[in-house]
């Protein structure tokens, strides 16, 4: 079944056209300013005289009410660099300006946030689509609590797609609250895609953790991807299931034997007894066995006891 | 419970005193509290939600209210927030940062998922002979009707970050979040001889999950290094339910008991079922970041060990990443990642009685040794150049490769081994924080996706007897090993990925998305099948947020899904 992908030529031929096009563009200067070697600090009460509003309003934030972590000034220099060259010269250009440097310029705010949640930064998804510190954050408005629906209001700025999901039936709880889309991704990056923990399986298991084992026996899609069955962030069926059962367990699994009871050479039929109606109809055995898989098979996650058909070595998840 | 918030109580107690002794160094802080105080009612007069698994509302007025007070001055910061909603629905943070060097985060919350109840009715059946009602029954039994089924799930948890040594940026730093889940869920068990009989009732729920990571982390030099423990428990502490399982028996005359206890494991008895096991996982993790050469690297290992500890079963699991950004030029950049995964199950021997036991004719042995599905060697590697053509524009082409090397699934020793090609194109367009859009396209090629190895719930890697055994001219379903073993999967061996998102800030208050995504695979390994799955989604938001105490979202959005999957064939009698 093995093929040989046809694509990878196209692709590289895609690299290659848009590095090629890319240079009959105008380059894109910095505008970010720098401070010369030369230039002091001169304290925030010196901004302020020209920067009144952002500096009155900067003033409530969390970083201009703290000392400076990394032992630089506490304040504006913090971050645009010392000032005394630009409020010589009256001159934007000698003052750092990271706010104007887009994707390629966020090394000022990584100065300070370096933890471990910051180490992926220059390879996040979001680094990497070109949205940088400033498209989420307000640097210089006041204290704003990542509540959870700020957290939605940000997020749902350009993650319209999630936010429509989130409206499907069966969902987590994120629009009543409950959950925020914090508690598993790091917009920061992650070593796969962009969730908290290392691995998606491991991510859904810091929360569900009934579901990780090992179990004697085991349902190989859970170990396989949690992604298989389940569609996180909303879907029509129950339990976030990406279809409604018996529909996704047929994707895999051959039609139950009691759903037919001719035999495998016999024609496709179903039992009927007209004269016990509302009991045993028509359609009765497939209604019993192509309905809800797991009324029976309970432990669909793993179970660690034998279930009581024997010719199935205690394997049907049923107990 | 009571232990928890009473250390949680304690804590925070602690923690002001330390604050108020710092701010009462620095100068006066500046305090603002605020309290809101309400009632709500909510009406479900024609509410037809299928479960309302998250709706709050009680037909009651219930007295509302949300505290917050945020206090900052010089070298201190506190922001304090308590939402009572009602008794099962309470939010509270609180965040204090005291000096340069200590900040501590908690949070509470609290909320009742309502899980509904299932009423079985489709399982009441009776398959006819001949016209006649006999041969095999389906019955149900609900032990507890109109009952009301929801589980309480509160989670507290804390974190403490302490700034060792400004000069190498020492930081230290220890959380813990406990879960406490407790009410009741509707349980089922199976009879499977001689009716096939399901019995519903509601089983109490209490399940509590520990979680307790420290780390630690410094600079040396340029790169930073940084070593992280966790360790989390999961323990249900009900008892078991147990249910009685019926002897086995003819279904019609209740003859042939010992035929029919004979294809049993276990028949007449009872016994626990539903359980959940007592499970531990801890987990060290070393980190390094830092420039290399031109670029920036960052990387690293992590081990841990999940314990079963009522079966003794453990796994291991050892995850390594590298990550790497290079400037090709001030406009262009590379990055590359690459990440592998090593996990690996005890095995176990499953012991089963023998099929047929003690009855003329053949018998077969299902004992077998269980090879985890999880053992696998999984390495994923992608390479991605973006360029960034000038202030609003930007494009990316990524081409990625997966490897997953199963070692036990679906045989052992004879793993499926997927590979997957993976590219993708992207361009954004964006006008400051007021406007963008983007368009993307996504590909995968996969060959030999996860399959079920297993078709029909039979144990793997076991013989098989075929042709008929003596004396039985028809074969038992469990010998079909075409079926048991079928290669097939409705896992897509091609997808295809379109997505575009628009973004549009009128105000700051005020956002707009507009976009479209479509989806389809299809499995080219099925071809006389025709397996595929077609999803369109287009969508329309506003959100309207003019302060964060009001928020608005107005949307619709619209999913096309179509799937054609294998046709579920007629099989056989069981």
């Amino acid at each position: 079944m093995a093929r040989k992908p046809k694509v990878l030529f196209p692709l590289i031929g895609a690299i290659a056209l848009l590095i090629i096009a890319s240079s009959a563009v105008p380059g894109y200067g910095s505008k970010t300013g720098q401070a010369p070697p030369e230039a002091a600090l001169v304290g925030n009460a010196a901004c302020r005289d020209c920067h009144e509003e952002v500096s009155d309003a900067f003033a409530g934030t969390i970083h201009g009410l703290t000392a400076d972590a990394s032992g630089r000034s506490a304040g504006c220099e913090s971050c645009h660099g010392p000032g005394s060259a630009h409020i010589e010269a009256a001159d934007p250009a000698l003052i750092h300006n990271p706010g104007k440097g887009g994707q390629f310029e966020q090394s000022v705010c990584l100065g300070c946030h370096n933890t471990e949640a910051f180490d992926s930064w220059s390879v996040a998804h979001h680094n990497r689509g070109d949205v940088g510190c400033a498209d989420c954050h307000k640097v210089h408005a006041e204290h704003q609590a990542w509540t959870p629906e700020y957290v939605q209001k940000t997020c749902y700025n350009c993650h319209g797609n999630v936010q429509a999901a989130s409206f499907m039936p069966s969902h987590h709880p994120i629009r009543e609250g409950k959950v925020t889309c914090l508690d598993c991704h790091n917009p920061h990056g992650g070593p796969v895609r962009f969730v908290q923990e290392e691995t998606g399986r491991e991510l859904c298991l810091s929360c569900h953790p009934e579901k990780e084992g090992p179990f004697v026996f085991e349902h190989a899609p859970v170990n396989e991807d949690c992604l298989v069955c389940h569609a996180p962030h909303g879907s029509v069926a129950n339990n976030l299931l990406v279809a409604n059962e018996p529909t996704l367990c047929l994707n895999c699994h051959a039609m139950h034997f009691h759903a037919t009871v001719e035999g495998v050479d016999g024609a496709f039929s179903v039992p009927q007894a007209p004269d016990r109606a509302g009991v045993s109809t028509v359609d009765g055995w497939k209604k019993g066995m192509l309905t809800k898989c797991t009324q029976c098979h309970t432990q669909i996650h793993g179970s660690d006891l034998p279930s009581q058909a024997g010719s199935t070595a205690g394997n049907t998840l049923t107990r | 419970m009571k232990k928890i918030l009473a250390y949680a109580t304690g804590g925070l107690i602690i923690w002001s005193l330390v604050a108020a002794s710092v701010m009462a160094q620095g100068i006066t802080p500046v305090s603002k509290y605020t309290l809101w105080i309400g009632n709500h009612y909510t009406d479900f007069a024609d509410y037809r939600g299928k479960v309302g698994e998250y709706d709050r509302g009680q037909e009651r007025w219930l007295p509302e209210f949300i505290l917050e007070h945020v206090s900052r001055g010089e070298g201190q910061f506190t922001s304090f927030k308590a939402h009572y909603f009602d008794e099962n629905n309470i939010l509270g943070t609180l965040t204090s940062r005291v000096g340069s060097r200590f900040q501590a985060d908690f949070r509470y919350r609290s909320s009742v998922p309502q899980k509904g109840q299932d009423l079985l009715a489709n399982l009441e059946t009776r398959e006819a002979i001949n016209g006649n009602p006999g041969g095999k029954i389906l019955t149900h039994e609900i032990l507890d009707p109109g009952a009301h089924y929801s589980v309480h799930r509160r989670e507290l948890e804390g974190r403490l970050d302490y700034l060792v040594s400004p000069s190498h940026n020492v930081k230290f730093m220890a959380a813990h979040k406990t879960t406490l889940q407790s009410g009741t869920e509707q349980k089922t068990s199976a009879n499977h001889c001689f009716s096939c009989h399901v019995t519903s009732n509601g089983v109490k729920v209490e399940k509590v999950i520990h979680q307790l990571t420290a780390g630690l982390q410094g600079d040396f030099g340029k790169h930073t290094a940084g070593y992280e423990f966790a360790y989390r428990s999961f323990e249900s502490k009900t008892m078991a339910p147990t249910a009685y399982y019926d002897e086995a028996k003819h279904p019609v005359n209740g003859g042939s008991g010992a035929e029919f206890t004979s294809r049993q494991n276990f028949s007449d008895t009872s016994l626990p079922y539903g359980t959940y096991p007592r499970t531990e996982k801890v987990q060290h993790k070393v980190r390094f970041k830092g420039p290399l050469g031109s670029g920036d690297y960052a990387t690293s290992l992590s081990f841990s060990k999940s314990f079963n500890r009522d079966t003794d079963l453990d796994g291991t699991s050892w995850v390594g990443s590298v990550s790497y950004a290079y400037p090709l030029d001030v406009r262009t950049r590379l990055i590359a990642k690459l990440i592998g995964t090593k996990l690996d199950v005890d095995e176990v021997f499953v012991d089963v009685p023998t099929y047929r036991r003690g009855r003329p004719g053949p018998q077969s042995e299902f004992d077998f040794t269980r090879y985890s599905s999880l053992n696998r060697f999984d390495l994923r590697g992608s390479l991605e150049v973006i360029r960034r053509f000038n202030e609003k524009v930007t494009g990316s082409v990524l081409l990625g490769y997966d490897n997953i090397a199963r070692d036990d699934y679906p045989v052992h020793d004879e793993g499926l081994t997927t590979s997957r090609f993976t590219g993708e194109i992207k361009v954004r367009y964006r006008k400051g924080l007021r406007y963008s859009t983007a368009i993307k396209y996504r590909m995968e090629k996969t060959t030999d996706p996860f399959t079920s190895g297993r078709g029909l719930f039979e144990a793997r890697g076991r013989d098989v007897l075929n042709p008929p055994a003596a004396n039985f001219a028809f074969v038992f379903y469990y010998q079909r090993e075409g079926l048991r073993y079928q290669n097939i999967t409705t896992q897509p061996t091609l997808v295809h990925i379109f997505e575009w998102e628009s973004s549009w800030k009128p105000d700051k208050a005020v956002n707009v998305n507009l976009g479209l995504k479509g989806k389809y695979d299809k499995n080219g390994d099925l071809d006389s099948l025709d397996v595929n799955h077609l999803m369109i989604q287009p969508h329309l938001a506003l959100n309207y947020m003019p302060n964060p105490r009001w928020s608005l979202a107005l949307g619709t959005n619209y999913s096309h899904a179509k799937a054609r999957g294998p046709v579920a064939v007629a099989l056989f009698d069981g």
